[in-house]
């Protein structure tokens, strides 16, 4: 870990002014942190564990839950799943299918109105920790367009923690990268680290694939 | 409490354990111990043994049970059939572990932000695997790491340690003879940041100085569980050996 960053607990004090930022409280002129995150030399607070809040923009990967004759309810990773109306979107899922969409709408309580639902050919979902999605994003999408090159499929990050991961791909590899970037998540250079990782893995697998013949 | 033995609790000021007065028994914390829930800790103190896993926020089952304004907060105790050699755990919830599992939800209802959390529970499950006085209080110092591990957005850190009396001496952190032979036993939670006392109970007599100066050795011996927790915490993030759970 970086030296000169700092872990901090629940409770834990991270400004003496009123910050109002995601996952800290305000309490007095005093602002502290609701959950364990990183505390860097100029007082930036990064949340290493946090559930998911919805915001405008934001790209989803969804599981189709239940399906009515006035739309689909799509588990979200949220505590209730979100619901596409028939009457909106013109898509065809079945139980079970994948799909991708963009948040429309967050009401106050918490629920979700979509704005493009688009429906995601056979892969697999798995559950990445949503305080770590910028990190397997990257900037400007390196870490993902990475994983992608290497893993010769498609992947899809949404930022509610799901990530779907095409079938067409290496999704071995995927996955251990992926789990590599969730052990590492708060460290510095990781790019770096995973563009080794993978050359040395596909060069591996290249050998042995030589080998075997 | 109430007990009546021959057995000599204290013997030139030292413990049956060999420890003195104010001493704790040897603490370990793990947190993220479980795969599937949400956050997880597994708290061995002393003799004692025991998990907590949390789940959600999530959807509040019976749904006329959810509060339109904040998040519901579930908690249960439990003790295995085998966790010790009386008959706990073996039929159920019983009087006992119901009012466990009140007195530990109302201390984390004081620390959890639940407005965050409109129409959802959080459950806390804790689970003595192995029982030697003092479980109320290993519980809540696991729940309380695993809830941060979870990251469920609390206002402070809660840590808890029994205080009491034994063979007319003040005792910090009660092992079952002392409970169950001695003549008091307090257990207290502080919440670290504030100092604000989360759980008192008492089983037993003391004088208000009494009470005083054990409130006092408390808090101090509180500080001490803090850091453990903060440690178990912090060192998940410390670990340069890659784990491969999915």
């Amino acid at each position: 870990m970086n030296n000169n960053r700092k872990i901090v607990l629940p409770g834990e004090r991270i400004s003496d002014k009123k910050l109002y930022l995601p996952n800290t409280f305000v309490e007095g002129e005093e602002t502290f942190a609701a959950v364990i995150g990183m505390l860097d030399e100029e007082g930036k607070y990064i949340p290493l564990e946090s559930r998911y809040k919805p915001l405008q923009e934001d790209t989803l990967v969804g599981i189709v839950t239940d399906v009515r004759h006035a739309g689909y309810s799509v588990d979200i990773n949220l505590s209730s799943p979100a619901f596409i109306s028939s009457k909106d979107f013109r898509v065809e899922l079945n139980l079970g299918d994948i799909v991708s969409c963009k948040v429309g709408q967050v009401y106050e309580v918490g629920d979700v109105d979509f704005a493009e639902v688009k429906k995601l050919p056979p892969g697999k979902v798995i559950h990445y920790p949503p305080a770590k999605v910028p990190r397997l994003i990257g900037r400007k999408s390196s870490m993902i367009n990475l994983i992608r090159e290497h893993a010769g499929g498609d992947i899809i990050v949404g930022n509610n923690g799901y990530v779907w991961i095409s079938e067409t791909s290496n999704i071995p590899l995927a996955l251990k990268t992926i789990n590599i970037i969730i052990q590492k998540a708060h460290m510095s250079g990781l790019t770096d680290e995973i563009a080794q990782f993978l050359k040395n893995q596909t060069g591996e697998s290249k050998i042995s694939a030589q080998t075997g013949e | 409490m109430g007990g009546h033995s021959d057995l000599k609790l204290l013997v030139n000021g030292k413990r049956l354990d060999g420890r003195t007065q104010f001493d704790l028994r040897p603490i370990r914390v793990e947190v993220g111990v479980l795969h599937d829930a949400d956050g997880s800790a597994f708290v061995e103190w002393g003799k004692n043994k025991v998990i907590c896993g949390i789940y959600g926020p999530r959807e509040c089952i019976p749904r006329h049970g959810a509060d339109p304004y904040k998040a519901v907060l579930k908690c249960r105790y439990m003790m295995a059939p085998f966790s010790s050699l009386e008959e706990h755990g073996r039929s159920g919830p019983n009087r006992r572990s119901t009012e466990l599992s009140k007195v530990i939800r109302e201390v984390f209802e004081n620390l959890i932000i639940v407005e965050n959390y409109p129409r959802t529970q959080i459950d806390i499950f804790v689970d003595v695997l192995q029982s030697d006085g003092g479980t109320r209080t290993t519980c809540v110092t696991a729940a309380a790491a695993a809830l941060a591990n979870a990251g469920i957005p609390m206002r402070d850190m809660a840590s808890a340690v029994a205080v009491g009396k034994a063979d007319d001496t003040l005792v910090v952190d009660l092992a079952k003879e002392e409970d169950n032979f001695g003549q008091c036993d307090m257990p207290v939670a502080f919440s670290y940041r504030k100092k604000d006392i989360l759980l008192l109970q008492m089983d037993g007599l003391l004088t208000r100085q009494e009470i005083e100066t054990l409130l006092n050795e408390a808090e101090k011996a509180s500080e001490k569980v803090y850091v453990k927790q903060a440690d178990a915490l912090k060192k998940v993030y410390d670990s340069k050996e890659e784990k491969f759970k999915m």
